[in-house]
């Protein structure tokens, strides 16, 4: 028989152990749930446009709340993105949190049940009205997870769009007018090349590589064509005329020079320092770079839409998403509906975001306005066409990978499309 | 009287348990995960052995698996090698000739990358290796060898050696630290009577060193193996699986299968087979681990 003594460190055992049994399962928290507490998650850095943004979003929101405490936690963009799913199964999910947009990401949480419903809200307090037509299809997803209708389970508060972002001061070094139209481009590309200077700056080993590729299919493509690929209304054929010209376009801008085989292995910060640093003088990206820009580059630049192409890679920013376990719904609704307000809209213009509902008038800073003023262009033509990855999980993985061989030139485009139409077949829902 | 057993089970008790709730209780999940569609939220769906069947015809994770055998030359047999040699020649020749300080100097500098991060050191090597500003390429240029600069990470054919060469520099100290431990044990005067006897610093390794340290030798190559079979983070600083796939390997792949593609039940079926394989050159590492040790 056992001692007592040895009853008790065997019960003591047993304890620590099935305490570790237990968190291993899966924790059980619990949320507050008394209208006393608002649980926000987000991820935008503090300096960020959106992080002041919310910031102040939350000091309105206390004083409109008075005895209500808002209890912020900064999560990393990487964090939420990777145990979002375990977080909203269990109870320790927060009343509001941002969320990357699309259907792998959003979309999957809503056909899994994860989401509140938004409909009623974005109705009653008028997100609908304020939100354009393009950036809403983020906000809305079919019973399949499937973006672009059905029923609202995002809010987003800003846009993004890419651009062509260029060194004034190299181009008049060298002598090469600033282009205009894409002919003019490809012009002023061969002059950078002739002088030894590789004109953009370039990430094979992220996005930025396959956002070039995806833009020159962009140029070549109609709405219609964009529903298809991403909203899966119609077959995707990757070797349609569209595919095709961007894959050996891209191919034959490397063997041209204009796009350095070297580029590889850049990170996407890489090609962001290359070019802020005058090596490279074209970079085309996103908007996200903007702040940055005007904040680092020493040198006169400015932008302009991509040449020759009505659509352009750019969508809704993220979402808020109420979590379907969520204690204080009212309160997460009234949250973001302080974000949508003017003064706060108004703010995250100001600091160079791109808001979706600010007043025009009260953006100060000529370049955020060009920015604004841009982005409003492309809404108002329905130019928003999102992003090549967006439309099959993994599909990132899928377009680096290729893209990288068609960069060293290790793969013809025929073998790239080729390749792209399996993974995309392989992963497209079913319907 | 009790017998000492019953007193050991009592400590060893909370010891099990814990491994119970943190490895036999998420592998038993991971290998019932193995057998549904599951993405991760929701309810799981089973579907039999359809991720098995998927798996053996599935080209990219066989591409990872033979670049784990390029990792398991570079992250156990040439470390082995190489740490057999290097310990030697610092308890033989350095520490006899130039004092056992600079060899225990020496022996720290080769264990350094093992304490480093291996995030900190990807990025750092990253630099090192990057094509336009990198400092080897750069330094081969300044010794006038400029046709040698390369892409080495971007680079398809020369991306999954360069990593390669990577882990051999982070894996090298500790061979090194266990064979020279090793070569403690051994008796100094059997090196007298074999230098007395005429026989060469090849000749003592071959048949004093060597099978001194034959307990170590599977010990190393062993520990080396696994960890190659599983490296994922210097793959995932420095390549992310890229170019085009070149140094993706089943860790990694697993990962993205898991979080990028959201095919838990598909991500847990590469884990469950990855782990069997670990799991069974783990035992054949101890069962010539302890045939060496009876010999």
């Amino acid at each position: 028989m056992l001692t007592a003594r040895r009853r008790r460190a065997a019960a003591a055992a047993v304890v620590v152990a099935g305490s570790l049994l237990l968190a291993s399962c899966g924790g059980s928290g619990s949320g507050s749930g008394d209208g006393k507490t608002l649980r926000l998650w987000h991820y935008e850095g503090p300096d960020s446009a959106m992080g002041v943004a919310w910031n102040e979003a939350i000091r309105v929101f206390e004083a409109q709340h008075p005895g209500v405490k808002v209890k912020f936690e900064e999560k990393g963009f990487e964090q939420i993105q990777k145990t979002a799913p375990m977080v909203l199964n269990s109870s320790d999910a927060p009343d509001v949190m941002e969320y990357n947009k699309g259907n792998a990401t959003a979309g999957l949480l809503s056909k899994q049940g994860l989401l509140t419903d938004l409909t009623a809200e974005a109705a009653k307090r008028g997100w609908d009205k304020k939100i354009p037509a393009g950036v809403r299809t983020t906000s809305m997803y079919d019973t399949n997870g499937v973006m672009g209708s059905g029923t609202w389970y995002g809010v987003p508060d800003y846009g993004e769009y890419t651009m062509v972002f260029y060194n004034k001061d190299l181009f008049k070094k060298y002598g090469i007018a600033e282009p205009k139209t894409f002919d003019q481009l490809t012009a002023a590309m061969d002059q950078f090349v002739a002088k030894g200077v590789t004109p953009l700056a370039d990430s094979g080993a992220e996005y930025m590589a396959q956002q070039y590729l995806y833009q020159l299919a962009l140029s070549k493509a109609d709405r219609a064509w964009v529903d298809s690929y991403e909203l899966y209304k119609g077959r995707t054929d990757f070797h349609d005329a569209a595919w095709t010209y961007a894959a050996t376009t891209f191919a034959d801008w490397v063997k041209k020079g204009y796009l350095a085989k070297t580029a590889t292995s850049a990170k996407a910060e890489d090609a962001g320092v290359s070019w802020i640093q005058g090596k490279a003088p074209i970079l085309f990206s996103g908007s996200w770079w903007y702040g940055r820009f005007q904040t680092e580059a020493k040198f006169d630049w400015d932008t302009t839409l991509w040449p020759g192409s009505d659509l352009t890679l750019g969508s809704g920013g993220n979402l808020w998403v109420v979590p379907k376990g969520a204690r204080n719904k009212q309160l997460a609704y009234d949250f973001i509906d302080i974000t949508l307000s003017k003064e706060i809209q108004t703010l995250l213009g100001n600091k160079g975001g791109i808001p979706v509902a600010a007043a025009a008038d009260t953006i100060a800073d000529p370049k955020s306005k060009a920015l604004i003023a841009n982005f409003n262009t492309l809404t108002a033509r329905d130019g928003l066409a999102f992003y090549p990855d967006w439309p099959v999980p993994g599909f990132y993985d899928t377009l680096v990978s290729e893209t990288q061989r068609l960069l060293t030139g290790s793969e013809k485009p025929d073998a790239y499309l080729d390749h792209l139409q399996k993974a995309y077949d392989q992963g497209v829902p079913k319907r | 009287m009790k017998a000492p057993r019953d007193s050991y089970t009592l400590f060893l008790l909370p010891g099990a348990l814990a491994f119970l709730a943190v490895v036999v209780v998420p592998f038993l999940m991971n290998t019932g995960l193995g057998f549904t569609d599951w993405q991760g939220v929701g309810s799981p769906h089973w579907s039999g052995l359809a991720n098995y069947r998927q798996l053996a015809h599935d080209s990219e994770f066989w591409a990872s698996f033979r670049h784990s055998l390029f990792m398991v030359v570079a992250m156990a047999v040439v470390p082995t090698a190489l740490g057999l040699v290097l310990a030697a020649a610092l308890t033989d020749y350095v520490g006899k000739h130039f004092g056992t300080r600079l060899a225990s100097i020496l022996r720290a500098c080769f264990y350094l990358p093992q304490v480093l991060p291996v995030a900190v050191a990807g990025i750092v090597w990253s630099w090192i290796l990057a094509p336009d500003d990198g400092t080897l390429n750069a330094l081969l240029k300044a010794v006038g060898l400029g046709s040698w600069q390369q892409d080495w990470l971007g680079d398809p054919d020369l991306a999954l050696y360069t990593v390669m060469g990577v882990l051999v520099w982070v894996q090298l100290g500790f061979p090194l630290v266990v064979f020279m431990a090793g070569l403690g044990r051994i008796d100094p005067q059997l090196y007298e009577a074999a230098e007395l006897d005429g026989a060469g610093w090849w000749r003592r390794f071959a048949h004093i060193t060597l099978p001194g340290i034959r307990p170590e030798i599977y010990v190393v190559l062993t520990w080396c193996t696994i960890a190659a079979l599983k490296v994922f983070g210097a793959v995932y600083v420095l390549t992310k699986g890229g170019p085009g796939g070149a140094t993706d390997v089943p860790s990694y792949f697993s990962f993205t299968t898991f979080f990028e593609k959201t095919q838990v039940g598909y991500g847990a079926a590469i884990s469950t087979v990855l782990t069997v394989i670990i799991l069974a050159l783990a035992l054949i590492g101890l069962k010539l681990q302890s045939r060496a040790e009876e010999a």
